[in-house]
């Protein structure tokens, strides 16, 4: 314990990427954290049935009533943690050779994504849960209004995905491979075959769905663990130049 | 085997960038998870798939299934004449699958707006969900392809340009579309 200790000591002290360590770290822990209370404690993902009878949604909010107001609690505190996690991924197209706008694009719409997919779905859920002998009624317009907003942010992932995409296809710097350009476009696909949950509300296209969740929630899970081990390259690789990154030693 | 060793400075395990095929292998597992959950809900209600299935004309499938393997023979001579530096007939090959790609654009679309003519929209049953779905996530990818095969075009139509490895990248992406389809084709209009 006390050599990690020293060694973060160390990194703290001497490291010059250490601000890129912090924000590779911040990514980390908060999608670990991120999974913990949307999975575990608010107990919200995987999303339950769009189908629920207003009853059934009032019986939800109550069997969530701590986990809920708990678990955004937390999402509210470290939900700012996002600026610095975008700001690291922005940073990684600010060192390819392409125009600072994919830069900017990607922080301002992971900007816009924050709200609706995580805040405005917590205040919604915490809500719910605060006042739990409310009119069932209100209670399913809350139910849908959560989970529709959580949804709502696939357009803007989508979009971001296209941003990175194309920086990484036109970089000459050799920040990502190429293959991680394409992953990008497998992302932003899977991201539109969200659209339908609008309109169903049982089967592979409902937000509870096979397509519209399950197999969307595989791929973004893969396309995050993708590219954070890249990140971690790519940190290991920086030189701080301008030119092509070097390879990693081996 | 000498003179192909110096034209070819470093070893090529498949056409194009590779990374090109990391995507045609992450797209094919997408698909097949998609392809997956149609044949889990179709044996799960076999009359319901089987009676909508029939309002599909099979003469339309297997056009579009034409249309679009005529466009991979196309984009396949395209990269063989880039090879042997043909540039002009392979600028002509790659116009023609552009061609074929808006031929089966148009009817694609044709072939929605009849079924929805008919009274088949996308929330009608569980088959045609699945129908609009399916082709309409194939449409998308079509729609890509239009912009890779412009990428295509702008290498050959310069001798500043013509990198071998990108037209067989754009190209790589075009057969994926054909593939895809043939796999749509079979599920929609063929098994029962």
């Amino acid at each position: 314990m006390s050599a990690l200790l020293r060694r973060i000591a160390w990194h703290w002290r001497y490291d010059e990427k250490r601000e890129l360590w912090i924000g590779w770290w911040t990514l980390v822990v908060f999608y670990n954290l991120y999974g913990l209370l949307f999975f575990v404690v608010a107990r919200t993902q995987p999303p339950p049935k769009p189908s629920l009878e207003p009853s059934e949604i009032v019986q939800w909010f109550d069997d969530r009533h701590y986990g809920l107001l708990f678990g955004y609690a937390i999402v509210f505190i470290v939900g700012g943690a996002t600026a610095i996690m975008n700001a690291t991924l922005a940073y990684t197209m600010r060192r390819m050779s392409v125009s600072r706008a994919f830069a900017y694009s990607y922080l301002v719409i992971y900007a816009l994504a924050t709200l609706p997919g995580m805040l405005i779905m917590g205040v919604a859920c915490t809500v719910g849960a605060m006042r739990p002998d409310r009119d069932p009624e209100l209670m399913s317009w809350l139910y849908d209004f959560a989970f529709l907003s959580f949804e709502g942010t696939m357009g803007v992932f989508l979009i971001g995905s296209l941003v990175w995409m194309v920086a990484v296809l036109l970089d000459r710097n050799r920040v990502f491979p190429k293959w991680f350009g394409y992953l990008n476009l497998c992302n932003a696909l899977t991201e539109v075959v969200v659209a339908p949950a609008w309109i169903f509300k049982r089967g592979a296209f409902a937000w509870d769905g096979a397509i519209a969740w399950w197999i969307n929630m595989a791929v973004f899970v893969t396309y995050t663990a993708v590219f954070l081990t890249l990140l971690r390259r790519m940190i290991l690789r920086e030189d701080f130049g301008s030119g092509p990154l070097p390879d990693l030693p081996r | 085997m000498t003179n192909a060793a110096n034209t070819q400075p470093r070893p090529r395990f498949v056409p194009g960038q590779p990374d090109m095929w990391a995507f045609v292998l992450f797209e094919a597992l997408v698909f097949t998870a998609y392809f997956v959950v149609y044949v889990v809900r179709r044996t799960q209600s076999p009359e319901l798939f089987l009676e909508s299935q029939a309002h599909l004309d099979l003469r339309v499938g297997v056009f579009h299934t034409l249309v679009l393997l005529a466009s991979s023979w196309s984009v396949a001579r395209c990269v063989q004449a880039a090879r042997e530096r043909s540039f002009r007939t392979a600028l002509t090959n790659a116009f023609l699958t552009l061609l074929l790609g808006f031929v089966f654009l148009v009817s694609k679309v044709l072939e929605w707006a009849a079924k929805i003519e008919e009274g088949f929209g996308f929330t009608s049953d569980e088959f045609f969900s699945f129908y609009y779905f399916l082709t309409a996530i194939h449409f998308l990818h079509l729609l890509i392809g239009f912009g890779v095969l412009a990428i295509c075009v702008h290498q050959l139509w310069s001798p500043a340009r013509r990198s071998q490895e990108t037209i067989e990248t754009c190209a790589t992406y075009w057969h994926t579309i054909d593939f895809l389809w043939v796999l749509i084709f079979a599920l929609l209009y063929v098994m029962r």
